[in-house]
C-alpha cells in the first residue's frame, strides 16, 4: 500500500475494484479440516513430516522435517529443514489452524502440543509455543487429531491421565493456545447403543451441524509392543468399537454406532448435497459408511472388506479424493496401498493395489489427486522389526491407473527417525503480510 | 446498493462459475441442512477475551474498543469499503442486514445487540469514507451499527493479531503491494462481558444459527 509516487497511486486506484476475501475451502488436500483458508489447489512446495525420534539415530529427538516437493526446485525431493523439539514424546499427528499459519503437532506419550509457524516462511518453520497443560486441564492424554475450527482447535484424544486406558474425550483450545473447553466421550446408552468412551479421529460437517468421532485404544495399548498386545487377550479387548455423532453447536452426543474393530480415520464427502462419511476399521479390516437416511437419522453400515480380513492387514490411514469418488487405503502389515472407487459409496470397489513398502502407514494426496505421499511409521512400538522396518517418505505420481515413483527420502539413512504425519504448504506467492505492506508506506 | 439487489447479484455470482468449470467442492455459500438448536438450549464456548484498543469512529473521534464490545451482545467483523468478492464482505453484509432486520422486529432484542464493522484499510477508509459507506447499513436509530477505522496500519495490526484476523496484500508483477486485500471472512460474536463466544467463517455463516446464538447470549444473566 504505497502512496509514495503518482505511479504507485495509479496501481492502487486500479486495484480498488478487485478486493478479495479468501473463502474458506470446502475440502482440503484432502484430509485437513476443510474450514480453513489457503487450500492448495496447485503444486505444493513443501511437505512437512512430523517425525518420531529414535534413540541413537541423529539427535534422537522428535522433529518437524521439511521436504521440498516442487519439481521445479533445485532441491526437489530433498530434506531442506529439520526442527527438533527436544526429547521423544511419540510424535504422531498434526493439524493447521484455520488461517493455515500455524501447525499444531502432538505427542501421544508426553501429551505436549508443539505449535509451529509455517506461515511466515514455510521453508523454515519456527517453533513458537509448546502447550503443556492438556492433561491438567482435561484429565485426558494422548492428543491425536487436530482439527481447525474458526479461531480455535478441536483436539481428539486417545487416553486419560488416571488409568491410561481408552476412555477419553475432546478438548478445544483457542488459536493463542489457551484452553477453552473439554468434552468426555459418551459412555452412557443413547437409543439402545452403549458408548465405550473411547476416542480417536474427529471430523466436521457444518452443513449438517455434525461432528463424527471414532475410537481406538488407550496409552496402555499404543505405548506397548504390538506383539505383546496381540498376545494379551485382555489387552485385545481394550479397543474401541463405536463411532459417535455429535451436535456440533451444542457439543452433545446424539447417536452412537456400533462399529467393531477400532474405526480410525474419518473422511466426509464434502461436495454439496452429499450426506455421508467413510472410515476403516483397523482390526476387522472393513470400510464403514455413516450416512443420513431419508428420515434424517444417521446409520452406520459395513460396506466391504479391505484385503482379506482373516489375515488382519491392519488398515491404517485413508485419503478421500476431493470429489469424494475415490479412496486410498493403506494396510500396514502387508505394506500395501489400495484404491477404491467410491462412485457408489454403498459399494466401494477396489480397482488398484500396489505394495508401497515393507510397512506403510500415512497417505496424503494433492488436491488434484495426481501426487501421493506415503510414510512408513505407525507407532514406535508397533513398527515392524528387521528388514521390513523401512522408514521412508515415498512420493508417487498417479495417472488414474498406476502409481509411478517420484522421489524417496530414507529417514533412517538421513538420521531423522520414524516419519509419520504429513502436511503440505506453499510459498505465499504474490502476497505480502499487511504489516510489511503497511511498513512500505500506505 | 439496496439489500435486495445485492442479494440477487450475489446469488447469481455464487451459482455461476466464472470459468464455466465444475468444481464439486468449490467455495460456495454456506448450507444449513439441519434444524438449528433452540436458543438458550446450549452454552457457547468462552473462546477469548478482547484486548483493549483505540479506533476512530465515523466522526473521527477516538473510541475504545471495549466501549463498543461490552454491555450489549456484539457481532464484529472486519471489512473494507471496496471489497467486491461475492463470498467476502458483501456476503457478510447480506447476512448481517438480515440479522439486523430480524432483531428490529423485537425491540428488546434490537436494544440488546449491536454490530461493529472495523475497516482493514485505514488508508482508504478514513472516517469520512466509512461514514459514507456505513450510512447504507446504519439506517435505523433503534439499532446500533458502528463503523470504525484505525489511524494507520501499524495501529490496526495489534487489533487484527488479537482477533486472529489474517490479512495479506496482493502484490503486482514487480512485487509491489496493491490495494487488493486477501482475508479470511470471519464474524465474531461477543458477549456483554467482551468475551468472544463464537466465530463464523464462511461455512458457518448460517443466519438461523447465528440468530439463535445471539438470543442465547442475550438471555444469559447480565454481568454482576
Amino acid at each position: 500500500m504505497r502512496t509514495g509516487s503518482r505511479a504507485a497511486g495509479v496501481v492502487v486506484a486500479a486495484s480498488l475494484m478487485t478486493g478479495l476475501a479468501v473463502p474458506a475451502a470446502q475440502a482440503d488436500e484432502t484430509c485437513n479440516s476443510p474450514y480453513m483458508t489457503g487450500l492448495i489447489k496447485g503444486q505444493e512446495d513443501y511437505v512437512h513430516v512430523w517425525t518420531l525420534g529414535v534413540e541413537g539415530l541423529g539427535d534422537g529427538s522428535d522433529k518437524l522435517v521439511t521436504i521440498d516437493a516442487n519439481p521445479a526446485s533445485g532441491s526437489y525431493g530433498k530434506v531442506i529443514d529439520s526442527l527438533s523439539v527436544g526429547g521423544r514424546g511419540e510424535a504422531h499427528h498434526m493439524g493447521f489452524t484455520d488461517d493455515r499459519k500455524h501447525l499444531w503437532a502432538g505427542g501421544l506419550d508426553d501429551s505436549r502440543i508443539h505449535v509451529f509457524d509455517v506461515g511466515t516462511n514455510p521453508a523454515k518453520p519456527r517453533l513458537v509455543r509448546t502447550i503443556t497443560d492438556l492433561p491438567a486441564r482435561t484429565g485426558f492424554v494422548g492428543p491425536h487429531t487436530f482439527y481447525a475450527l474458526p479461531g480455535r482447535m478441536l483436539i481428539g484424544m486417545l487416553s486419560n491421565a488416571k488409568d491410561k486406558g481408552g476412555v477419553t474425550g475432546l478438548a478445544i483450545y483457542n488459536n493463542k493456545g489457551d484452553f477453552v473447553a473439554r468434552y468426555g466421550m459418551p459412555s452412557a446408552t443413547i437409543d439402545g447403543v452403549k458408548g465405550d468412551g473411547y476416542g480417536y479421529d474427529v471430523a466436521l460437517n457444518p452443513a449438517k451441524n455434525a461432528l463424527l468421532t471414532s475410537s481406538f485404544a488407550g496409552w496402555n495399548n499404543y505405548m506397548r509392543d504390538l506383539t505383546e498386545v496381540i498376545n494379551d487377550p485382555k489387552a485385545m479387548q481394550q479397543f474401541g468399537g463405536t463411532m459417535v455423532l455429535w451436535n456440533l453447536k451444542t457439543m452433545e452426543p446424539t447417536q452412537i454406532f456400533n462399529v467393531p474393530g477400532a474405526p480410525l480415520e474419518i473422511r466426509w464427502a464434502l461436495a454439496p448435497g452429499q450426506n455421508w462419511a467413510i472410515t476403516a476399521t483397523a482390526l476387522t479390516s472393513k470400510l464403514w459408511l455413516v450416512r443420513q437416511d431419508a428420515g434424517g437419522r444417521w446409520q452406520a453400515k459395513d460396506v466391504g472388506a479391505i484385503g482379506d480380513p482373516a489375515k488382519v492387514p491392519l488398515p491404517v490411514d485413508i485419503s478421500i479424493t476431493a470429489d469424494g469418488k475415490g479412496l486410498w487405503v493403506n494396510t500396514f502389515m502387508d505394506g500395501t496401498t489400495r484404491y477404491f472407487d467410491l462412485t457408489n459409496p454403498e459399494q466401494p470397489k477396489e480397482t488398484y493395489q500396489r505394495r508401497t513398502g515393507g510397512q506403510v502407514n500415512m497417505v496424503s494426496q494433492s488436491w488434484d489427486g495426481k501426487r501421493l505421499y506415503f510414510t512408513s511409521s505407525l507407532l514406535a512400538r508397533w513398527d515392524k522389526k528387521g528388514a521390513d522396518n523401512e522408514q521412508f517418505l515415498r512420493a508417487f505420481h498417479w495417472d488414474g491407473s498406476a502409481l509411478r515413483p517420484a522421489f524417496e527420502v530414507d529417514f533412517t539413512k538421513e538420521k531423522l527417525g520414524r516419519p509419520h504425519h504429513m502436511k503440505f504448504t506453499a510459498k505465499p506467492a504474490g502476497q505480502l503480510a499487511l504489516a510489511r505492506a503497511g511498513s512500505e508506506g500506505p | 446498493m439496496r439489500a435486495g439487489v445485492l442479494a440477487a447479484t450475489l446469488a447469481a455470482a455464487l451459482t455461476t462459475p466464472a470459468d464455466g468449470s465444475v468444481d464439486p467442492v468449490a467455495a460456495a455459500a454456506p448450507r444449513a441442512d439441519f434444524e438449528p438448536p433452540p436458543a438458550g438450549s446450549y452454552r457457547l464456548q468462552r473462546i477469548q477475551p478482547i484486548a483493549e484498543a483505540r479506533l476512530l469512529d465515523v466522526a473521527g473521534q477516538w473510541r475504545s474498543l471495549s466501549s463498543v464490545t461490552r454491555g450489549k451482545v456484539t457481532l464484529l467483523t472486519f471489512f473494507y469499503t471496496y471489497c467486491a468478492d461475492p463470498l467476502g464482505c458483501p456476503f457478510a453484509y447480506v447476512t448481517l442486514t438480515k440479522l439486523r432486520d430480524r432483531a428490529l422486529a423485537d425491540p428488546r432484542l434490537a436494544s440488546a445487540m449491536r454490530i461493529v464493522s472495523v475497516s482493514l484499510d485505514p488508508t482508504t477508509d478514513t472516517p469520512a469514507a466509512i461514514a459514507r459507506y456505513g450510512a447504507q447499513f446504519a439506517i435505523d436509530p433503534r439499532f446500533e451499527w458502528r463503523f470504525l477505522t484505525a489511524r494507520s496500519v501499524p495501529e490496526l495490526l495489534p487489533v487484527l493479531e488479537d482477533f486472529g484476523q489474517d490479512v495479506s496484500v496482493e502484490t503486482d508483477a514487480q512485487g509491489r503491494p496493491t490495494r487488493t486485500l486477501h482475508h479470511m471472512l470471519k464474524v465474531f460474536l461477543i458477549d456483554r462481558d467482551g468475551i468472544v463466544r463464537e466465530i463464523y467463517s464462511l461455512a458457518f455463516l448460517q443466519p438461523e444459527v447465528m440468530f439463535n446464538d445471539i438470543r442465547t447470549l442475550v438471555a444469559e444473566p447480565a454481568p454482576g
